[in-house]
């Protein structure tokens, strides 16, 4: 545990509402219909590629943005439009609550506008040009659909993206928490968004972290990742009637490796544990953990261990990216809500894909529907550079 | 609208001939100082950071010592605007022009995070550590962060911010700037010794509160307009002002941003 666990800066927020865009839907009630029929979203890409992989591909268009925000109409500013739109009800709540500038606008993301640019730079290749609508300082940075969030939610807070890879989407939660703690903020829009894209797929490829068949966490076969694409956005408040808590945040470094996870798992170890302590909880408290779950061989295996070494209790552990796809840096946000669904609706879907069971995973990972009470859930993220973030989600 | 006071106990700074906030106050420029060292990264680390990454390490380090702050604990938040967006277009480059396969190396240090991941491993520290983006309130968004980390923790919290010139071809009309990296260590209010209070502030149109720039406004005319240009200058500023042991209100963009103040107000020495 680091040292700053000692402390609880933090307290519960107030989960008012969320949205959610991936392979299995355009928003709550499509996702948790897939989750129940244990139906994966993952299938071929969208795009020709030169090997073999599945992805997980929104299976809906966002619409262009129009008038004054044509010109930051990537497909990630749609995306985000879409899930804004769909938070629309809980932020005019908030907006009449809160003065405008005291609603921040935390998100993350790792593509930021890569899609685009990597059509605009393969159409410069091709012609020597790059497209008229190409405009890199709205359509690139990570910043620039910041602008967006703020023109369609009222928000005037501080703003900003996250970019820690794939704990990109968890860590604003953590973000969010301490600035309201500080008196700085009241409630934020968080979450975290990314699209598909080629040179994304190449890198995983370059590194043979790709499976070739749909991902399979914890599988004893398991051979990698399959890519995703999606979002989801919370609006986080100091108080209110929350769907349910976000009752805290651990970040850790493993301080290991840049691209590979500490094969003890002692980082990821370090962030469930600072959570649970942040909260003032024990694993005992815990009924259940949205894994990382990756379906690489190092990933999960250093997972399993950490979180064996936390928990005494079989409390099951699924994976749901062999549902959505690892979804980058919308990975986090994504499954901060499928912890959230669990707490709503008292079930988990089955974790796809994982039977058999790789023998050094030794924990419960369900293969069918598990109904019960849960009320404290943990949803895990690590990323590039050894970052590890581990979201305490709990009922109201 | 104004955020609560800090601390700043340390500031590290890289721009072209001058590669350490110490040789910047001195004022004389060396030429060799052409490109960022790395030298605060191990061998092996070096050779995967980019110029990026090399410079933040070298400020962190450097702002680190300053405040007798521990490596391998301070929590540290990372800023950049654009990222390592030149590795970004030589993986591109390898895809769509030379149609070679891509790199693994230059891969994983593609992301925007490559710096703080780079930064954690040498320095062993298995605290929290971020990477953010705001274009060009960046600047203000890091510090924000560390003003939050700052008072929920109680440590000492480094922030660092920098961003490499965005590559010309893609930028089209943007303006050009110059590399620049620049660090800070924010501490609790009153942590002694300290070289100055901080407070941010945010003039939000419309609400009742004006920014009232109370205090002289801050300009060193030794940042020249390609530094300006770069969205990181914010940080740069107010390191400047904190190494003056100056007293003022520091804007922390170049214009483009939305108009958040720093005002700093030097600690005797």
């Amino acid at each position: 545990m680091t040292e700053s666990a000692q402390r609880r800066p933090v307290r519960p927020l107030a989960v008012t509402g969320y949205s959610i865009a991936s392979a299995l839907g355009s928003n709550r009630a499509e996702h948790l219909a897939a989750l129940a029929a244990g139906r994966t979203g993952l299938g071929p890409p969208p795009f020709a590629l030169p090997f073999q992989t599945a992805v997980g591909a929104l299976p809906f268009e966002p619409p262009e943005l129009t008038g004054p925000l044509t010109q930051w109409s990537t497909r990630l500013a749609r995306m985000i439009a879409h899930l804004v739109q769909d938070l629309d009800e809980p932020l005019r709540r908030a907006r009449a609550r809160w003065r405008p500038e005291r609603i921040g606008i935390l998100m993350g993301t790792s593509t930021a506008g890569a899609e685009s640019t990597e059509r605009a730079y393969q159409a410069f290749v091709a012609t020597g040009r790059f497209p008229d609508r190409y405009d890199f300082l709205r359509q690139h940075t990570f910043g620039a659909s910041l602008h967006v969030v703020a023109e369609l939610t009222g928000a005037r807070g501080p703003a900003w993206m996250v970019s820690t890879a794939c704990t990109s989407g968890a860590k604003p939660l953590a973000s969010a928490a301490r600035l309201i703690a500080a008196g700085m903020l009241d409630a934020a829009v968080v979450g975290g968004v990314d699209t598909l894209c080629t040179m994304t797929l190449h890198g995983f490829e370059s590194l043979q972290a790709l499976d070739r068949v749909p991902c399979r966490p914890f599988h004893k076969d398991r051979l990698g990742i399959s890519i995703g694409e999606g979002g989801a956005l919370m609006l986080l408040e100091r108080d209110g009637d929350g769907r349910v808590l976000i009752e805290s945040v651990g970040e850790t470094s493993d301080a290991y490796h840049i691209s590979a996870p500490h094969p003890e798992g002692h980082g990821a170890e370090a962030a469930m544990r600072e959570a649970l302590a942040f909260a003032g909880r024990r694993p005992e408290d815990v009924d259940h953990v949205n894994a990382h779950g990756t379906g690489t061989r190092l990933n999960d295996t250093a997972e399993a261990k950490a979180i064996a070494r936390v928990f005494a209790q079989p409390l099951p552990v699924i994976s749901t990216k062999s549902y959505t796809g690892h979804t980058l840096a919308a990975a986090g946000a994504i499954e901060a809500v499928f912890a959230a669904l669990a707490i709503e609706e008292g079930f988990l879907p089955p974790s796809l894909h994982a039977d058999p069971l790789d023998p050094e995973v030794k924990l419960n990972v369900p293969t069918s529907v598990t109904r019960g009470r849960f009320r404290h859930v943990l949803s895990n993220s690590f990323a590039f550079g050894g970052n590890n973030v581990s979201v305490l989600v709990g009922a109201p | 609208m104004k955020y609560p006071r800090v601390a700043i106990t340390g500031v590290g700074l890289w721009v072209k001939g001058f590669p350490t906030a110490k040789a910047w106050l001195a004022g004389s420029a060396d030429p060799a100082a052409e490109k960022p060292l790395g030298t605060a990264l191990d061998k092996v680390n070096r050779r995967r950071a980019g110029p990026l990454g090399r410079a933040l390490a070298d400020v962190a380090a450097e702002a680190i010592a300053m405040a007798g702050a521990d490596p391998a604990t301070v929590p540290t938040i990372i800023g950049s605007s654009i990222g390592e967006a030149a590795t970004m277009i030589g993986l591109l480059d390898q895809m769509w022009r030379k149609h070679e396969p891509m790199s693994p190396a230059e891969f994983t240090v593609s992301v925007h995070n490559a710096a703080s991941g780079l930064i954690s491993i040498c320095n062993k520290n298995r605290g929290m550590t971020t990477s953010l983006a705001a274009d060009s309130d960046t600047p203000a968004a890091a510090l924000l962060e560390g003003i939050g980390m700052v008072l929920t923790r109680g440590t000492p919290v480094l922030v660092a911010c920098g961003d490499e010139p965005a590559p010309e071809n893609l930028a089209g009309q943007a303006p050009l700037w110059a590399m620049l990296a620049s660090a800070i260590v924010l501490a609790p209010p009153d942590t002694s010794p300290r070289l100055a209070d901080l407070e941010l502030e945010h003039a939000t149109p419309g609400a009742d509160e004006l920014s009232p720039a109370a205090l002289p406004p801050l300009h060193n005319p030794r940042f020249d307009a390609l530094l300006v240009n770069n969205p990181q200058i914010g940080l740069a500023w107010l390191v400047d002002a904190a190494l003056r042991r100056a007293t003022g209100s520091v804007p922390l963009d170049n214009g483009d941003g939305r108009g958040y103040l720093a005002e700093v107000r030097a600690f005797p020495a």
